[in-house]
């Protein structure tokens, strides 16, 4: 499923998603609020204008437009940062945008809303205001909505392609600038929930999401010289995810071991700890990510370098963990 | 006017706090272009409208809800040795405590605002509280047009001018410039000072780089009773630096390759040649 050979880079990996997307379905709306050159939405916006909105930097107006966009027939894909369409809007995002659709509402199909949090995590440099590492979280609490977390241009791509298909609300964390390219195209097929097995192997078990992924692969390949056994098991899906599926990783190994771009805090590593402890007697679970505290903001090889996240430190905790 | 500086002393200031704008972005880049153009209006509020108190701080509150504009407190502040520009060099280094968008508390920033439109209904409750306690401060507020898009803002100034808050002056960096292009096109938000009349506001439309207009504009926020202040500073990104202002007019970030660092310092070296001059 992985790529082999030279990485290959892809610097603006949502550029050509939104625009291969609106030449191929006229009912989409890109949005944006003022950030459109800071998400890549620059070929829509200037080849393909109409399938373009921008509200102005008001990340409110940006979800509660939207949904009366969906309301109107359209697909709307609101893009943001991803600190300010999930904190700034959050009220506007689970009630305007994933109020109509699934069980517990009126419809059991109301209209496609999608939105996108671009850097998120430490994906941004600035600190605090500008590094969402909740959003995962928020989104995961809201009844009925998708939420998924894409390691590279490929999963971005397929995640994106499948949510304008789906009723309610979606949430995609979104991938800018240098992306390197990790799973093959031709092997690789996006399901809604499905978890995906990177590396199958004896001893410890690594489950990732989104930037996490890429992290893990970093540290996989380390372990692999150091001899320490493991497998990865890549999560895109955070909701609504195949729990038989986590569970049955989790159960298949003595410990594990979760990665991700969020604070372990309500992200994926509450997730996996929720699905095994509902099983009860399972392996022990050790989150990496983000702390539950402000992280120091900088560029990321210096914040994950802070933080024990570069491929050296994540690779030898992983490895302390498996001892 | 407030003290016995004369227009030439504060625009020489101006033209330091330039200066200092440069040195700190040159080093890694920054918002170089708001810096600049902020100048003046950093000059007026900090070395003539704020009074000082007996601490070698100020008895007035400054909120900046436009976190990236902190360039413009960061160079002023240089200016008043409240800070150091060793330390001002490291603005945006990995390790370093110098944020491009500070966080709540450290000296000269009221409130975290790098995510933007928080500083009107903050402030508003800042201006509330003093008055509530007998308190003769002053709280101004800068923020930008790009921020005038947010409802939050709107809220604020709601609130500021139900509660008749006269002790409140918004100041408004109107530069027709947000992240994406000019606010114009992206999101129109004209006409600003009579939006603000709307509102319950007094307000003036002036040139946030004419220092008398700004020392008079202050003088009439502060004789306005019964409601709060808006003053819409019309200002260019870069305004000040002729050089810069042609070579990247748009330049909402300024990468450290992107200008000539050099032509923009002696341009200044020129101006305050010339301010001395007058003096
Ligand atoms: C709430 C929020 N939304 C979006 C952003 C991203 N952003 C940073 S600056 C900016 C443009 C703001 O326009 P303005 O402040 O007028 O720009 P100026 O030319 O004054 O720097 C945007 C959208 C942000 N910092 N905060």
């Amino acid at each position: 499923m992985l790529l082999t050979g030279p990485r290959e880079i892809d610097p603006a990996p949502f550029d050509d998603i939104s625009f291969d997307l609106c030449s191929r379905r006229k009912d989409v709306v890109i949005m944006s609020a003022d950030l459109s050159k800071y998400c890549q939405v620059v070929r829509v916006k200037n080849e393909l204008p109409r399938q373009h909105l921008d509200v102005g930097m008001a990340e409110q107006n940006l979800l509660s437009v939207a949904a009366g966009v969906a309301k109107g027939g359209y697909i709307p894909i609101a893009t943001c940062f991803a600190c300010y369409i999930t904190r700034r809007a959050y009220d506007q995002m689970m009630i305007c945008m994933g109020s109509g659709s699934g069980p517990g509402t009126n419809q059991d199909s109301g209209p496609t809303n999608v939105a996108i949090g671009f850097t998120p995590g430490i994906a941004n440099p600035a600190r605090i205001h500008h590094q969402a590492a909740e959003d995962l979280g928020m989104v995961r609490a809201i009844p009925n909505a998708n939420v998924i977390d894409p390691m590279d241009p490929t999963d971005f791509r397929a995640a994106v392609n499948a949510a304008v298909d789906l009723p309610g609300l979606t949430y995609i964390r979104g991938h800018r600038g240098d992306t390197p390219r990790l799973l093959d195209p031709a092997k690789f097929t996006f399901e809604l929930g499905k978890t995906y097995r990177l590396k199958e192997g004896k001893g410890i078990g690594i489950i990732s999401t989104g930037h996490g992924t890429q992290w893990a692969l970093e540290a996989s390949a380390l372990l692999e010289e150091q001899g320490v056994g493991h497998s990865l098991l890549h999560v895109p899906t955070l909701k609504p995810v195949r729990e038989a599926e986590i569970a049955e990783f989790a159960f298949a190994h003595n410990q594990i071991v979760t990665i991700e771009n969020h604070q372990i805090v309500t992200g994926l590593g509450s997730l996996v700890t929720e699905i095994v402890s509902d099983v009860g007697g399972g392996p022990r679970i050790t989150r990496f990510g983000l702390p539950n505290r402000w992280a120091p903001g900088g560029t990321l090889p210096f914040i994950r370098t802070q933080l024990g996240l570069d491929a050296k430190t994540l690779a030898k905790r992983i490895a302390e963990v498996a001892a | 006017m407030r003290r016995n500086q004369s227009i030439t002393d504060l625009d020489i200031l101006a033209a330091k706090i330039r200066a200092n704008v440069l040195e700190i972005c040159r080093q890694r880049g920054g918002y170089a272009a708001q810096g600049v153009a902020l100048a003046d209006i950093a000059a007026a509020l900090y070395f003539d409208e704020m009074r000082p108190d007996d601490d070698g701080w100020f008895r007035d509150r400054f909120v900046l809800s436009n976190g990236h504009d902190a360039i413009m407190t960061y160079a002023a502040l240089a200016e008043s040795g409240h800070y150091k520009m060793d330390d001002l060099r490291t603005y945006n280094a990995d390790g370093g405590w110098v944020d491009q968008s500070p966080i709540e508390g450290q000296l000269g920033f009221e409130i975290t605002a790098g995510s933007l439109g928080q500083g009107p209904s903050q402030s508003a409750g800042l201006a509330w509280a003093l008055r509530q306690q007998g308190s003769d401060a002053r709280v101004y507020c800068l923020f930008s047009d790009g921020e005038l898009q947010e409802g939050n803002v709107w809220e604020g100034a709601m609130f500021a001018a139900h509660q008749k808050l006269d002790n409140l002056c918004y100041i408004i960096d109107n530069n027709d410039m947000q992240a994406s292009g000019h606010a114009a096109d992206v999101m129109a938000v004209e006409p600003v000072p009579k939006k603000f009349e709307a509102f319950g506001f007094k307000s003036r439309r002036i040139s946030g780089t004419d220092m008398g207009e700004l020392l008079d504009t202050f003088d009439e926020a502060r004789a306005t009773k019964g409601k709060p202040f808006a003053m819409i500073c019309d200002t260019r990104l870069w305004d000040g630096i002729d050089c810069l202002q042609k070579a990247l007019p748009m330049a909402h970030y300024t990468a450290k390759a992107a200008v000539d660092w050099d032509a923009g310092a002696a341009e200044i070296t020129a101006t305050l040649a010339a301010l001395d001059a007058k003096r």
